[in-house]
């Protein structure tokens, strides 16, 4: 129904559009339109890119350029047809696109920042300096443009494929960033630990927003290209970079509309002022230093906060019963960890450690502060690799795996410091928890295929019985960051859950809660183990220890000192003298 | 073939030079406050064009003038006009960190990024309404003519540019290890809170760290002006190349930022003599091989994130 509403509304506005451009004798005014059109889909990629990944880049104009002399050179060194010119074009963006996504999986923030700043740099120079194959400031004439019944377009189809590809663009975004890839997206933009930690492959996921950027950006700027007939490197410079930039940042990035907005606002001042060049680089300016002050949001930002819209009610018909059952029944040996040494320097959080864990046990990890108990829940979930030994989860060797794929093989977590997804509602960070479970691709997301939809309403359905087991049901439009501390440990504890695991790992689950709330924490972890998950927690609050959990390891400075039952461990003098310390020899008693 | 090449080194190095004082100019502010001046470049290029019109006012000419015709200033005017442009870029560098990063350091998104560019934009633009785009020649404050070196040509302003680069370096260092105010930069740059609970004074330090970094990037194109030519763009591969060195040598290392600053001077002057074209694609190719295998530079300490 809203998606219906949607298609349709945007058709109307295209038709609208379409309609009103056929009134315009003028071919100013069109060739303005024309580039709102191609600005649009260089920001709505960068959107994906900077709004929804976060990953700040600052080199467009290179992927713009790559676009328009991908179609340049085809269209005049070969014969190839202008329209699959304009295609290829987009398929060697991509590739630029993969290229300047590269130093993203090893790089961050400002530093990733300078190396895109780089890329649209070097490719300026590329074009403006090789001459023999770009032409430089000469240019190349005589691109080929697109045709329609033999004849090239005239400017008003120009603008009336411009709408269309716009509109295109918009709905395959939409379907894209409003699902699956949308959010997980969102999630590595808050936090990549916790992202991978559920199963999102952070570095895929980049890539694909470099792609889908590089794409858009690469077909505006064959458009460009192809519509001019000729295309120079006066076109590639670092303000277009900037200006791609602003369009998104100025409209309001990560929303669904900022593009459009600011592409329509930016481009009709540009198109004013375009007759004094200084003015245009100073507003450009004053625009980036002062906007994202005065207007974090940009204007949609702006524009929502005074159309407040009130927040969804939680859907509670289809949320009847708490979950029965968690995770996929397993077989073999839950978990063998054997010799596990680390090493940090002269620092051993670990050294060889053995223990194993049983199916349908409650297990606790205790120990004295820096005893390495957070230091084997990473290694166990592969935040780290152990110096030495081994870790076999059900049966396959997990140190050296990326964080997600264990994740995918049943291993949920929490962390101690907590991890959630701030600005995100708690219902989607419960649903970014079954991301690795979802089985729809990127194609399938970008269509809207039908798998898509159903694995959508699966995983929603999934969630809201999670929340209804933590109790935390009617939170779940509330953005995660506005609960209070022991209920957002509760919507991580979700969230882990999500993931369908074997076994789950809490890392302090009881971290400042009082007394009521870890009282009632203990009840909903044997809730959870009824459900069929084993669980090993490291945790401090003894009392919450010894009532629920079948077995306790007990490390200090990284050494196993005991294990078994909790009374036994109890009662066990190493742990003791572990805690308490020893009583000072009693003949120093006796010379006192 | 050797004279061709040592010739290459000793003009890489001056260069390097330049890239050395930008490359420190980003350490020092990414230590203190964890972000970067992304119009650095056009910092290098006001300071060529706050030294120039210092030079232009002593002389008798307008501002606005763009040649200095047959006009030579004395040494006292080349000083007069260095002390000028640091004086002014230290200023700037103050209101940049006024306008463009106090108002967003510290919060995620990274909006010190858009506001330090937005910056640069606009002193371009002011720049370019006042000089225009063409390069103006400034002449040396040590002469034009050329020095005989183990039977190599060498411009007297390289040797300059390389011997500043290098002093500055070494008092730099002196001060950062050896002094109270060295010990409180690098306790702001480890901790800000503790460090203000110690009695620094934080806002103060990081002022001081952006004033710094924003005089050097105008000693830099105070000193490359005489060798390239003034202009309003020199200064964005300037800054570019001195970032490129910067990340070579780690942006958490000082020493490492001058090392590969001088690294990438010569390096690029030997890829000129190769291949002209391809000396900006070489570049930023070493950056990238470099950051592939050591994400943090060759001298930078490894980032670790506690979980």
């Amino acid at each position: 129904m809203k998606r219906t509403r949607h298609l349709a509304g945007v058709l109307l506005a295209a038709a609208a559009l379409i309609g009103i451009t056929s009134l315009f004798g003028n071919d100013y005014y069109l060739r303005i339109v024309f580039m709102m059109c191609v600005y649009y889909l260089c920001a709505a990629g960068m959107n994906v890119l900077v709004g929804y990944a976060g990953q700040k880049s600052l080199g467009q104009a290179g992927l713009f350029a790559a676009g328009a002399y991908a179609v340049a050179l085809l269209t005049t060194r070969t014969e190839l047809n202008p329209w699959l010119a304009l295609v290829m074009a987009a398929g060697i963006s991509a590739v630029c696109g993969i290229l300047i996504a590269l130093p993203s999986l090893r790089v961050k923030g400002p530093y990733l920042a300078m190396v895109t700043l780089a890329f649209g740099i070097v490719v300026e120079k590329l074009v403006g300096e090789w001459t023999e194959v770009f032409g430089g400031a000469q240019g190349i004439y005589g691109i080929k443009a697109l045709t329609w019944d033999g004849q090239p377009l005239t400017s008003l189809q120009w603008v009336w494929l411009g709408i269309g590809l716009c509109v295109l663009t918009h709905l395959l975004l939409r379907n894209l960033l409003q699902g699956r890839f949308g959010r997980a997206l969102l999630s590595l933009q808050a936090d990549e630990i916790a992202s991978s930690s559920v199963g999102v492959r952070v570095y895929r996921a980049k890539v694909i927003a470099f792609v889908v950027a590089a794409v858009t950006c690469g077909i505006a700027g064959a458009l460009v290209a192809q519509q001019n007939q000729y295309i120079n490197s006066d076109f590639i410079t670092f303000h277009l970079s900037i200006f791609i930039l602003l369009l998104v940042l100025f409209g309001g990035a990560g929303s669904q509309y900022g593009p459009l907005v600011g592409t329509v606002i930016l481009t009709a001042v540009d198109a004013a002022l375009a007759r004094w060049p200084s003015a245009q680089h100073f507003l450009y300016g004053f625009l980036l230093l002062f906007a994202l002050y005065v207007m974090p949001g940009g204007v949609t930002g702006l524009l929502s906060k005074w159309f407040r819209r009130s927040i969804e009610k939680p859907e509670l018909s289809n949320a009847d019963a708490a979950p029965t059952h968690i995770g996929l029944a397993g077989q073999g040996e839950l978990l063998v960890v054997q010799g596990v040494t680390k090493n940090f320097g002269g620092v051993k959080p670990a050294q060889n450690v053995s223990f194993r864990l049983q199916r349908g046990h409650i297990h606790a990890l205790i120990g004295p502060n820096g005893a390495g108990k957070s230091t084997m829940i990473n290694m166990l979930t592969g935040l780290i690799d152990p110096t030495e030994g081994s870790i076999r989860f059900l049966g396959q060797e997990v140190s050296g795996q990326p964080v997600h794929s264990i994740c995918c093989m049943g291993m949920g977590r929490t962390f101690q410091n907590l991890r959630l997804f701030a600005e995100l509602s708690v219902l989607d960070n419960v649903m970014l928890g079954r991301h690795s479970r979802m089985t729809n691709g990127f194609f399938a997301s970008l269509f809207h295929l039908p798998s898509a939809k159903k694995q959508e309403a699966a995983t929603r359905a999934r969630a809201l019985q999670l929340l209804s087991l933590v109790g935390l049901l009617h939170l779940a439009h509330q953005p995660a960051a506005s609960l209070s501390y022991g209920l957002q440990r509760r919507v991580e504890l979700a969230r882990a859950l999500a993931t369908e695991p074997q076994l789950l790992l809490l890392d302090e689950p009881a971290a400042g809660l009082n007394p009521q709330e870890t009282a009632e924490l203990g009840q909903l972890l044997l809730r959870i183990g009824k459900c069929g998950v084993s669980i090993l927690m490291v945790e401090h609050h003894m009392d919450l220890v010894m009532s629920i959990s079948d077995h306790v390891i007990v490390l200090d400075y990284g050494i196993k000192i005991a294990e078994g039952k909790p009374a036994e461990v109890q009662a066990n003098p190493r742990v003791v003298e572990a805690y308490l310390g020893v009583d000072e020899p009693e003949e120093a008693f006796a010379a006192a | 073939m050797v004279g061709a090449l040592l010739q290459a080194i000793l003009s890489g190095l001056a260069v390097g030079g330049a890239y050395a004082l930008v490359a420190l100019g980003f350490s020092i502010t990414f230590t203190t406050t964890k972000t970067l001046n992304f119009s650095h470049g056009e910092f290098v290029s006001a300071g060529a064009f706050i030294g120039m019109s210092a030079l232009f006012l002593v002389l008798g000419l307008p501002v606005t003038s763009t040649t200095f015709g047959q006009a030579l200033p004395g040494a006292g005017a080349q000083l007069l006009a260095l002390a000028a442009a640091l004086g002014v870029m230290g200023l700037l560098g103050w209101l940049l960190y006024a306008v463009g990063v106090r108002p967003f350091a510290g919060r995620p998104g990274m909006a010190w990024v858009m506001s330090t560019l937005g910056f640069g934009v606009i002193l371009q633009s002011i720049g370019l309404a006042i000089w225009g785009p063409k390069p103006v020649v400034v002449p040396g404050p040590v002469g034009d003519e050329v020095i005989r070196l183990f039977g190599i040509g060498v411009r007297p302003q390289e040797l300059l540019t390389l011997a500043v680069a290098v002093v500055i370096m070494i008092g730099f260092d002196f001060v950062m290890n050896r002094t109270m105010v060295g010990k409180a930069m690098r306790a702001v740059a480890a901790n800000g809170n503790v460090a203000s609970l110690m009695g620094i004074n934080t806002n103060a330090v990081m002022i001081g760290a952006f004033v710094i970094s924003s005089a050097l990037a105008g000693l830099s194109g105070f000193l490359l002006a005489p060798i390239a030519q003034a202009s309003l763009f020199m200064g964005l591969t300037v800054g570019l190349k001195g970032f490129s060195g910067a990340m070579i040598g780690g942006l958490s290392n000082p020493r490492g930022c001058v090392i590969g600053g001088f690294v990438l001077g010569v390096f690029e002057s030997l890829v000129n003599l190769w291949q002209a074209q391809w000396r900006e694609v070489a570049v930023f190719g070493l950056v990238i091989l470099v950051l592939a295998f050591r994400p943090t530079g060759l001298f930078g300490k490894k980032l670790v994130e506690k979980v």
